[in-house]
């Protein structure tokens, strides 16, 4: 087997492909730098993974991607780096010519090269390696002791998805390869093996996972999970409630069907669940005067940065600053690990409950970030934010050509918030024992950072967005006791 | 007691002259009876003494696939202009039902009764209620019924009698006598305290004490049906031996109503019981041995999971009941359309366990009783019910006894949506008489009267229903303008082919062209969405033919797109069932389909190279 890391000056191994690789990524759903020009991009590490007279022949690799602009990248300044699985035959299946990045020549004879997810032979093969618990070159194949194996077929890429690539296993088993390059225990692996091993009812069960090396570290190259048939997430459940319910301008947001307050109740049950297996398993520790003023620095600092970006934050610096200070004088609270990213799509709703996914944290957020203990309430913010959101959205969506909001439909709309908003925190409360209501000032302060960084991240992104957080942070800034309903 | 000889004698017709030979020895047995005086057991009518109908061929599976309807004979035809309708005027309706493509009449008790619990009192199980004719009626019905294919199945109270019954009135005047133990018995009324009281609104205790005998006797439902003890050898052998009659009369099954309540046991509460299944399982042998193809139906309002015992041992089949009624899914139905969600129906299908081989459910969207949330839980399994106890509007909006029709605002598009969801989840569809027109309600009824009004066959007097003076009817037609006899009736709907009523025949009969929709396993695709309901269901037959159907159901009022993941079946193309037209075929890509507000699709799917 090939080493992995690739000392100076040997010869790159995709080197005949580049040209091909860089043409391909952008058209990739996970490549999110698509606004960004390339500089141009080397090979970080590179593995063959099949046996040597396998066909196809398949390859792990790193790749950094290097921009014009400096970014602020995985792999050093102006550089991302993510991960392939790639592919290579002679003339490969029919089926497969939608996932061919290109053609390279190596030793022997012409080779077509392909996303290796595509292709079921593939994703069957590394199945069958995580059952055996085997290793290939520097892939170390892990089958999460005690989970039951699920029978060895082909899978079939997931279409649709954001920042990641998934293989579906015949609605059995879900394999996530990350797509972003980082060393270290990625955090939704390694959250998912500490519910899991807790015995969480709230997650999708882990199955195993592939781990790598990269720059001397382990990697988290792969997870593989039970598949929650069936299912759909709360956001779009959430979307339809809302649409319910603005399509009844005379009736009250307990009164139509389609009421979500049930759902938000559950939702608020297994959240509150979800962090009390968390605390369990990996610990919790006073959120004391000094903890608080790391907290409070962290989110003065992404306010400094908002603020510099926009001028309807800079506007309200101060005031807002005021109320992030109350992270230090609120109430006894604990710090732990927890989700660092939820939000209603992060919920899946299945025939028979919640379950929580996707532990990966902000995705924003360097890795050591990432895993830093958080108070539990910035979920808990996170989740109150969401339901804004669904309100809000859906209502621009509804009155895409009117120039003024209807009052009555945006009241609806704050109703229907308050309502789900209010339920989520009751079933929050009837699990976890502690209303998050009842530390008013830290929920605050949690709410206002997330808002804060919504505006930001929508005046970047997606500018026709960015009316909602505007609008919760000037809720936000009104006197305690008005904005909570 | 032996109406067998007045039947003859008023419908000589009817009567054959075998028939006539077996009455006489009838007669015998009343004399014999009519000499006593009370001490021994009392001869009761035999089917001997009577002629018997028609069967049809012995079909293993039929009720797997039977389209039912339940069908009141108060409300439906009435023949004699008495105002209450009859089984001669039922006779007449055969006809209609035969059209619309009805396989199996259900019809609620039509015995011998004082109609203190609307015939599920009965006072004696070989006599058919006055007021809807004769023993003799009855098996010309169940010839005709036979005759175009219709199977027929009535009601059958185990667990108790009317008070007004023999057994119970020699049981109370005779402690020692052949009928002594008939009933279950006590000197004090403190035992099995555990066992609830069912109708809380009117009982306060299980056991009410009789003067006349001098002991409090125990019944699980009103005062005025007393619990038949079915540790009594001889209870069991007369229960058996009233089955037997009906059956051989030619009757095609019984609903065996109540079934969980039959035995009491101490430390229990009186549900369940072990020696309530082993009863079951020797009244299914008596079948099994003497009738094939007769049906046994459970009527237990419990959870799947509980339900799923009344069909016995799933090793050998089933050897209980053939049938049962799936409670929970019917509210299912209304709340996941009110929610917009696919979900209250995801759940509960996904804690249906599996059932027997030989075993069906039986699934419906309205019936003779209020629609029920109410469901007996056991708190330990049951997350559901606990959970939803919280979305209160549920029961505030559904638990009401209302037709279908008016339940759904009268909206064609969700009329449609539920049928088309009744005809295609798993288990045999129960029609409700009316539903078919869309009848209205009458609210104004006390009880459940309001879902039991006259039948609206034409917009003529008594909505063609009598011809008797409208002051005499037992219960008012629906008059008002929207679901009025004159707006709403079989031969205005006959005479249009856009009618509710042509539409649900043409579904029935499509349903019927696809073995799937009865026979077929059951596979939710999920999907994106969660306003889309869809499933698959598949079957394949005894020569390998396969028959898979795909059913898409928009809960929501707003047009909705969704993305299936139809893999399984690349390159097969979908086509329309109502109309035959062909879909794109299935490709590499979630096959993506638009549904308008409360819409649905049934599709066949098949390779491209087939048809």
């Amino acid at each position: 087997m090939p080493a992995t890391s690739l000392p100076d000056g040997s010869p790159d191994p995709l080197g005949g492909l580049h040209d091909a690789l860089l043409a391909w990524l952008p058209g990739q759903r996970w490549f999110p730098a698509k606004g960004r020009e390339i500089a141009g991009m080397r090979t970080v590490s590179h593995a063959v993974i099949s046996a040597p007279d396998e066909t196809p022949s398949v390859e792990h690799a790193v790749i950094a991607v290097a921009f014009t602009d400096p970014g602020g990248g995985t792999g050093g300044a102006g550089e991302e780096r993510y991960q392939l699985v790639l592919g290579a035959q002679a003339s490969p299946p029919g089926d497969l010519e939608h996932a061919v990045i290109g053609r390279r020549t190596l030793d022997g004879p012409d080779e077509v090269v392909y996303d290796g997810l595509a292709d079921g032979r593939i994703s069957r093969m590394f199945l069958a390696l995580i059952t055996e618990n085997a290793t290939r070159g520097p892939l170390r194949f892990v089958a999460e002791p005690g989970s039951e194996a699920p029978i060895v077929g082909p899978g079939r890429p997931l279409l649709g998805e954001q920042s990641n690539s998934s293989v579906i296993y015949g609605e059995r088993a879900i394999l996530k390869l990350f797509r972003r390059a980082t060393a270290g225990l990625n955090p939704d692996l390694e959250l998912h093996r500490a519910l899991h091993r807790a015995g969480s009812g709230e997650i999708a069960p882990l199955l195993g996972a592939i781990e790598g090396e990269l720059d001397g570290e382990a990697m988290t190259v792969a997870m593989l999970q039970g598949y929650a048939a069936n299912s759909a997430d709360g956001w779009s459940m959430a979307l339809t409630s809302v649409r319910d319910l603005l399509a009844e301008a005379d009736l009250r947001a307990d009164e139509v069907g389609g009421d979500f307050a049930g759902e938000a109740h559950r939702i608020g049950k297994t959240v509150a669940a979800v962090h009390l297996e968390l605390a369990h398993a990996l610990g919790t520790r006073p959120l004391d005067d000094a903890a608080a003023r790391d907290v409070e620095e962290w989110m003065l600092e992404r306010l400094d940065r908002a603020a510099a970006a926009v001028d309807g934050v800079a506007e309200q610096r101060d005031a807002i600053a005021a109320v992030l200070r109350g992270v230090t004088s609120a109430g006894p609270s604990t710090l732990q690990r927890i989700h660092g990213d939820l939000h209603l799509g992060q919920e899946l709703r299945t025939p028979t409950g919640w379950l929580v996914i996707d532990f990966e944290g902000e995705p924003s957020k360097s890795l050591a970030d990432r895993v830093r203990p958080d108070s539990p309430m910035r979920d808990v913010a996170a989740m109150l934010r969401s339901f804004d959101y669904a309100a809000f959205h859906q209502l621009a969506e509804w009155e895409q050509s009117a120039d003024e909001p209807d009052p009555q439909l945006e009241r609806r709309a704050q109703e229907w918030a308050d309502r789900n908003r209010s339920a989520f925190c009751d079933g929050y409360a009837q699990v976890s024992g502690t209303d998050p209501r009842e530390n008013p000032e830290l929920l605050r302060a949690y709410e206002l950072d997330k808002a804060v960084y919504e505006v930001l991240y929508e005046t970047r992104n997606r500018p026709g967005w960015v009316a909602i957080p505007l609008r919760s942070m000037r809720r936000l800034l009104t006197p305690v006791g008005r904005a909570e309903r | 007691m032996n109406e067998g000889v007045s039947a003859g004698a008023a419908h000589p017709a009817h009567t054959s002259t075998a028939a006539t030979g077996e009455n006489a020895v009838a007669r015998e047995h009343v004399r014999d009876r009519t000499e006593d005086h009370g001490s021994q057991a009392v001869e009761e009518p035999s089917a001997a003494d009577f002629r018997h109908a028609r069967t049809l061929p012995v079909d293993g599976d039929w009720y797997k696939r039977a389209v039912f309807y339940e069908v009141l004979v108060r409300a439906f035809a009435d023949s004699n202009r008495d105002g209450f309708g009859d089984l001669r005027g039922l006779t007449d309706k055969l006809d209609y039902l035969a059209w619309l493509g009805v396989d199996c009449l259900w019809l609620p008790p039509f015995y011998d009764s004082p109609l203190r619990d609307g015939g599920y009192d009965i006072r004696d199980y070989r006599k058919v209620l006055g007021e809807f004719g004769t023993v003799a009626d009855f098996v010309e019905f169940l010839d005709q019924a036979h005759a175009r294919g219709i199977r027929v199945i009535t009601d059958l109270v185990m667990n108790h009698t009317s008070d007004q019954h023999y057994w119970f009135q020699e049981s109370r005047r005779d402690p020692d006598g052949p009928y002594g133990d008939f009933y279950v018995w006590s000197d004090d009324d403190t035992r099995w305290s555990e066992a609830r009281i069912i109708f809380v609104d009117t009982e306060s205790s299980n056991w009410t004490y009789d003067s006349v005998r001098g002991q409090f006797y125990w019944h699980r439902f009103f005062s005025h049906q007393p619990d038949l003890n079915f540790d009594n050898p001889a209870v069991c052998e007369a229960m058996i031996d009233a089955l037997r009659f009906w059956l051989d009369l030619g009757i095609d099954g019984f609903r065996l109503d109540a079934v969980p309540y039959l035995y009491e046991r101490d430390g229990t509460h009186g549900e369940n019981l072990p020696e309530t299944h082993q009863f079951l399982k020797r009244v299914r042998k008596v079948v099994d041995d003497e009738y094939p193809g007769r049906v046994l139906l459970a009527e237990a309002n419990q959870w799947p999971s509980d339900v799923v015992e009344y069909f016995g041992d799933p090793e050998i089949g089933g050897d209980e009941c053939h049938m049962a009624f799936h409670f929970p899914l019917m509210p299912r139905i209304f709340m996941a359309v009110r929610r917009e969600s696919r979900f209250p129906i995801s759940e509960i299908l996904a804690q249906t366990p599996e059932i027997p081989a030989n075993a069906q459910w039986g699934i419906f969207l309205r019936n003779h009783d209020e629609l029920t949330l109410e469901m007996v839980t056991d708190d330990e399994r049951d997350y559901m019910y606990s959970e939803y106890a919280k979305d209160p509007r549920m029961k505030a909006n559904i638990g009401i006894r209302r037709r279908l029709a008016p339940l759904l605002d009268n909206d064609r598009n969700q009329l449609e949506l539920f049928t088309a969801l009744l005809l295609s989840l798993p288990g045999s569809p129960v029609l409700y008489y009316g539903d078919e027109i869309g009848m209205g309600d009458n609210i104004w009824l006390g009880d459940r009267d309001g879902v039991r009004s006259p039948m609206q066959w034409t917009p003529d007097r008594n909505a063609g229903f009598s011809t008797c003076d409208p002051g005499r009817l037992n219960l008012p037609v629906i008059m008002d303008p929207v679901y009025g006899y004159q707006a709403v009736n079989v031969e205005a709907q006959s005479n249009s082919t856009a009618s509710l009523l042509h539409w649900n025949r043409r579904m029935i009969d499509v349903r019927k062209q696809h073995p799937a929709f009865a026979l077929g396993s059951f596979h939710e695709l999920g999907g994106s969405n969660p306003s889309v309901l869809a499933y698959v269901r598949e079957h394949t037959d005894d020569d390998g033919n396969q028959d898979t159907v795909l059913c898409v159901n928009n809960m929501s009022r707003f047009p909705q797109p969704v993305e299936l993941d139809l893999i399984a079946w690349k390159d097969f193309v979908p086509t329309e069932l109502t109309g035959g037209v062909p879909f794109p075929a299935i490709g590499e890509l979630p096959y993506l389909l638009t549904l308008p507000g409360h819409g649905f699709y049934w599709f066949s799917i098949h390779p491209a190279e087939e048809r």
